[in-house]
């Protein structure tokens, strides 16, 4: 600490001392007492009435009923639950390693001195970041359709000319099977601009005397790339996956507007199941344990993700 | 550099130049789509083959859209609530932010911080039926009050301005100024805020955006349609048998329409606000 008044026993002038000080800086606590305020109400009151919320059945109008650990024991039988986190797998793992090769090819071209038109290729790209994702799916599930759609018509005019792919329109949206699909290339074209934008930093921030120096030590692009960019890429490409992990276990939006989790629960990922459990059914007692048990999973293995890379690094 | 490895790069450019191109229609191709489809009637939306440029423009659908929804309230809806929540999360986490970067000797300011770091921890689906229940018992719910106010300070503005403020406001001006006469908010809000604008504009771009788009949460708040939001009138616009496609899609023109137009015109600012959020790591 800055101060060493603070740390001073309860003696009569050491507290004096104290309160000088804090009067001294009580511009300070006010400038930030807002954001304490808020976050007592709007943060801290929560999390603790939601961690005792989990130990209750409650469904936000009638009394608060003690159930102690049954909600616990019912998430293991949860077959929703477990159903919602599989998709949410099975979601990001369609979609997250198409979405950040294709963001890191896209910086990694935007980087490039010669490119002509930068701002223009990036705001292409970028632009669907910055749209409200319900128009968006809006608009997905009219180019999906599997009678009318575009992306079906295209496949279809494919099929036209090069016959022997026996190319058939796809139930993108209501065939089970297609339903992740859908999602993860809407979540494709929404998220790729904000990783590139990401890698994009990243790679500026890469000062240009290494790239010089292997290029005098005679590496070629490839390798100058595979020794030079990438390594020194890894906390980002970290970074963005981490945040994409999460964002598939959290996505509401997306999944909500194209296929309300459907057919049957086929696309129901974790934040549509969660927002269903809580708003649909209002069982608050049982949604707060999820909530809180997921929650503390994912923190937990974030944290050992975590570990292990430092220890890697240190290693390396 | 000979002349077959030159011609071999010149090759190279060209294709990327495609690649990249053709990328491009397919990434703006829904934004087109949506925009066209805004000016055809319903059958023209569907028909095979589609239309790729519309014939003529039809307004009927924008016209429609003024009369038989809630259009222009529900604009005004999204932008009192957006501005207010942007506003308000701008004074509040630049006059955090300026506290904690320019008040080092404070007693626990450190601690303080690091306090306010760990809360970014705390995931928005853990304190969502909380928050809801708070908000029914202070009757915020169904009022702008509801959107503006739970986010208002997030822990990420307030750590992001301060970062902003320790590298670029001088603490010899601040002195100067105290000297001056100055009031401590005055220092603030004469010497910091001005300095700091670059840094505002991006947090304040982050959080328009979330704002703007925001669903979820006015799905949950909103229950009149007079004080619905954009986005909650475009969602529910979707019905269960019959959806007026070519009114949802001049809807979703007018929604997405201010963002864009703001984009195009502050891309560098915006770029800075996304990066921004990498910078929590």
């Amino acid at each position: 600490m800055n101060s060493p008044s603070i740390s001073g026993r309860p003696h009569g002038g050491d507290s004096r001392s104290n309160w000088q000080a804090l009067w001294k800086y009580r511009h300070f606590y006010l400038f930030v007492s807002p954001f304490f305020i808020l976050f007592a109400i709007f943060g801290l009151y929560p999390l603790l009435f939601s961690l005792f919320l989990s130990f209750t059945k409650w469904d936000g109008i009638t009394a608060i009923h003690w159930a102690g650990l049954y909600n616990f024991r019912l998430m293991i039988h949860d077959e929703l639950l477990w159903r919602s986190l599989w998709n949410t797998l099975v979601i990001g793992v369609l979609y997250i390693p198409p979405m950040l090769i294709l963001a890191f090819l896209f910086a990694q071209i935007l980087n490039s001195q010669w490119l002509k038109l930068k701002s223009l290729y990036r705001a292409a790209f970028f632009l669907p970041a910055v749209t409200p994702m319900v128009v968006i799916a809006v608009v997905f599930s009219l180019i999906f359709s599997s009678e009318r759609g575009v992306l079906n018509y295209l496949l279809l005019s494919i099929n036209h000319l090069l016959p022997f792919l026996h190319l058939q329109p796809i139930h993108w949206l209501d065939s089970e099977n297609w339903s992740k699909v859908s999602v993860a290339i809407l979540v494709v074209w929404r998220w790729t601009g904000y990783n590139m934008v990401l890698m994009l930093a990243g790679l500026q921030a890469i000062p240009i005397d290494y790239y010089e120096a292997a290029q005098l030590d005679g590496a070629t692009a490839w390798q100058s790339m595979r020794h030079v960019t990438w390594p020194l890429l890894q906390p980002v490409f970290r970074f963005c996956l981490l945040l994409s992990l999460l964002g598939t276990l959290y996505m509401f939006d997306e999944v909500f507007v194209l296929t309300n989790g459907g057919p049957g629960t086929s696309s129901t990922n974790f934040g549509l199941y969660l927002f269903n459990l809580s708003f649909t059914d209002f069982k608050f007692g049982y949604a707060s344990c999820v909530a809180y048990s997921v929650a503390i999973v994912v923190f937990g293995v974030s944290l050992g993700i975590n570990r292990l890379n430092r220890r890697n690094s240190e290693v390396a | 550099m000979n002349k077959a490895t030159k011609s071999y790069g010149v090759f190279i450019r060209l294709a990327t130049y495609l690649m990249l191109t053709l990328l491009a229609i397919v990434f703006v191709f829904p934004f087109y789509w949506l925009f066209t489809a805004s000016f055809k009637t319903q059958a023209q939306i569907f028909v095979t083959p589609p239309h790729w440029i519309p014939s003529h423009l039809m307004w009927s659908n924008y016209t429609d859209l003024f009369q038989q929804t809630n259009i222009v309230r529900a604009f005004f809806n999204s932008v009192i609530t957006s501005a207010g929540s942007v506003l308000l999360s701008l004074f509040l986490c630049s006059l955090g932010g300026f506290a904690f970067a320019k008040y080092p000797l404070a007693p626990g300011n450190n601690r303080m911080f690091a306090f306010v770091l760990g809360t970014m921890l705390i995931p928005g689906a853990v304190t969502l039926i909380p928050t809801f229940e708070i908000l029914v018992h202070i009757h915020w719910i169904n009022t702008y009050w509801a959107l503006i106010v739970p986010g208002a300070v997030g822990a990420f503005g307030i750590f992001w301005m301060r970062q902003y403020m320790s590298a670029n406001l001088p603490d010899d001006l601040l002195a100067a100024a105290r000297i001056d006469g100055c009031s401590e908010f005055g220092i603030y809000w004469r010497i910091a805020v001005p300095i700091a604008q670059p840094a505002l504009a991006a947090l304040g771009i982050m959080n328009l955006i979330g704002s703007w788009n925001n669903l979820m949460w006015a799905f949950i708040v909103l229950r009149t349609p007079s004080m619905y939001t954009l986005p909650l009138v475009i969602y529910l616009m979707q019905g269960e048998m019959s959806t007026p496609w070519g009114m949802l899609m001049a809807g979703g023109v007018f929604t997405v329409l201010p963002l864009v137009i703001a984009f195009l015109l502050f891309q560098k600012q915006f770029v800075a606000g996304i990066t921004a959020g990498a910078v929590k790591q």
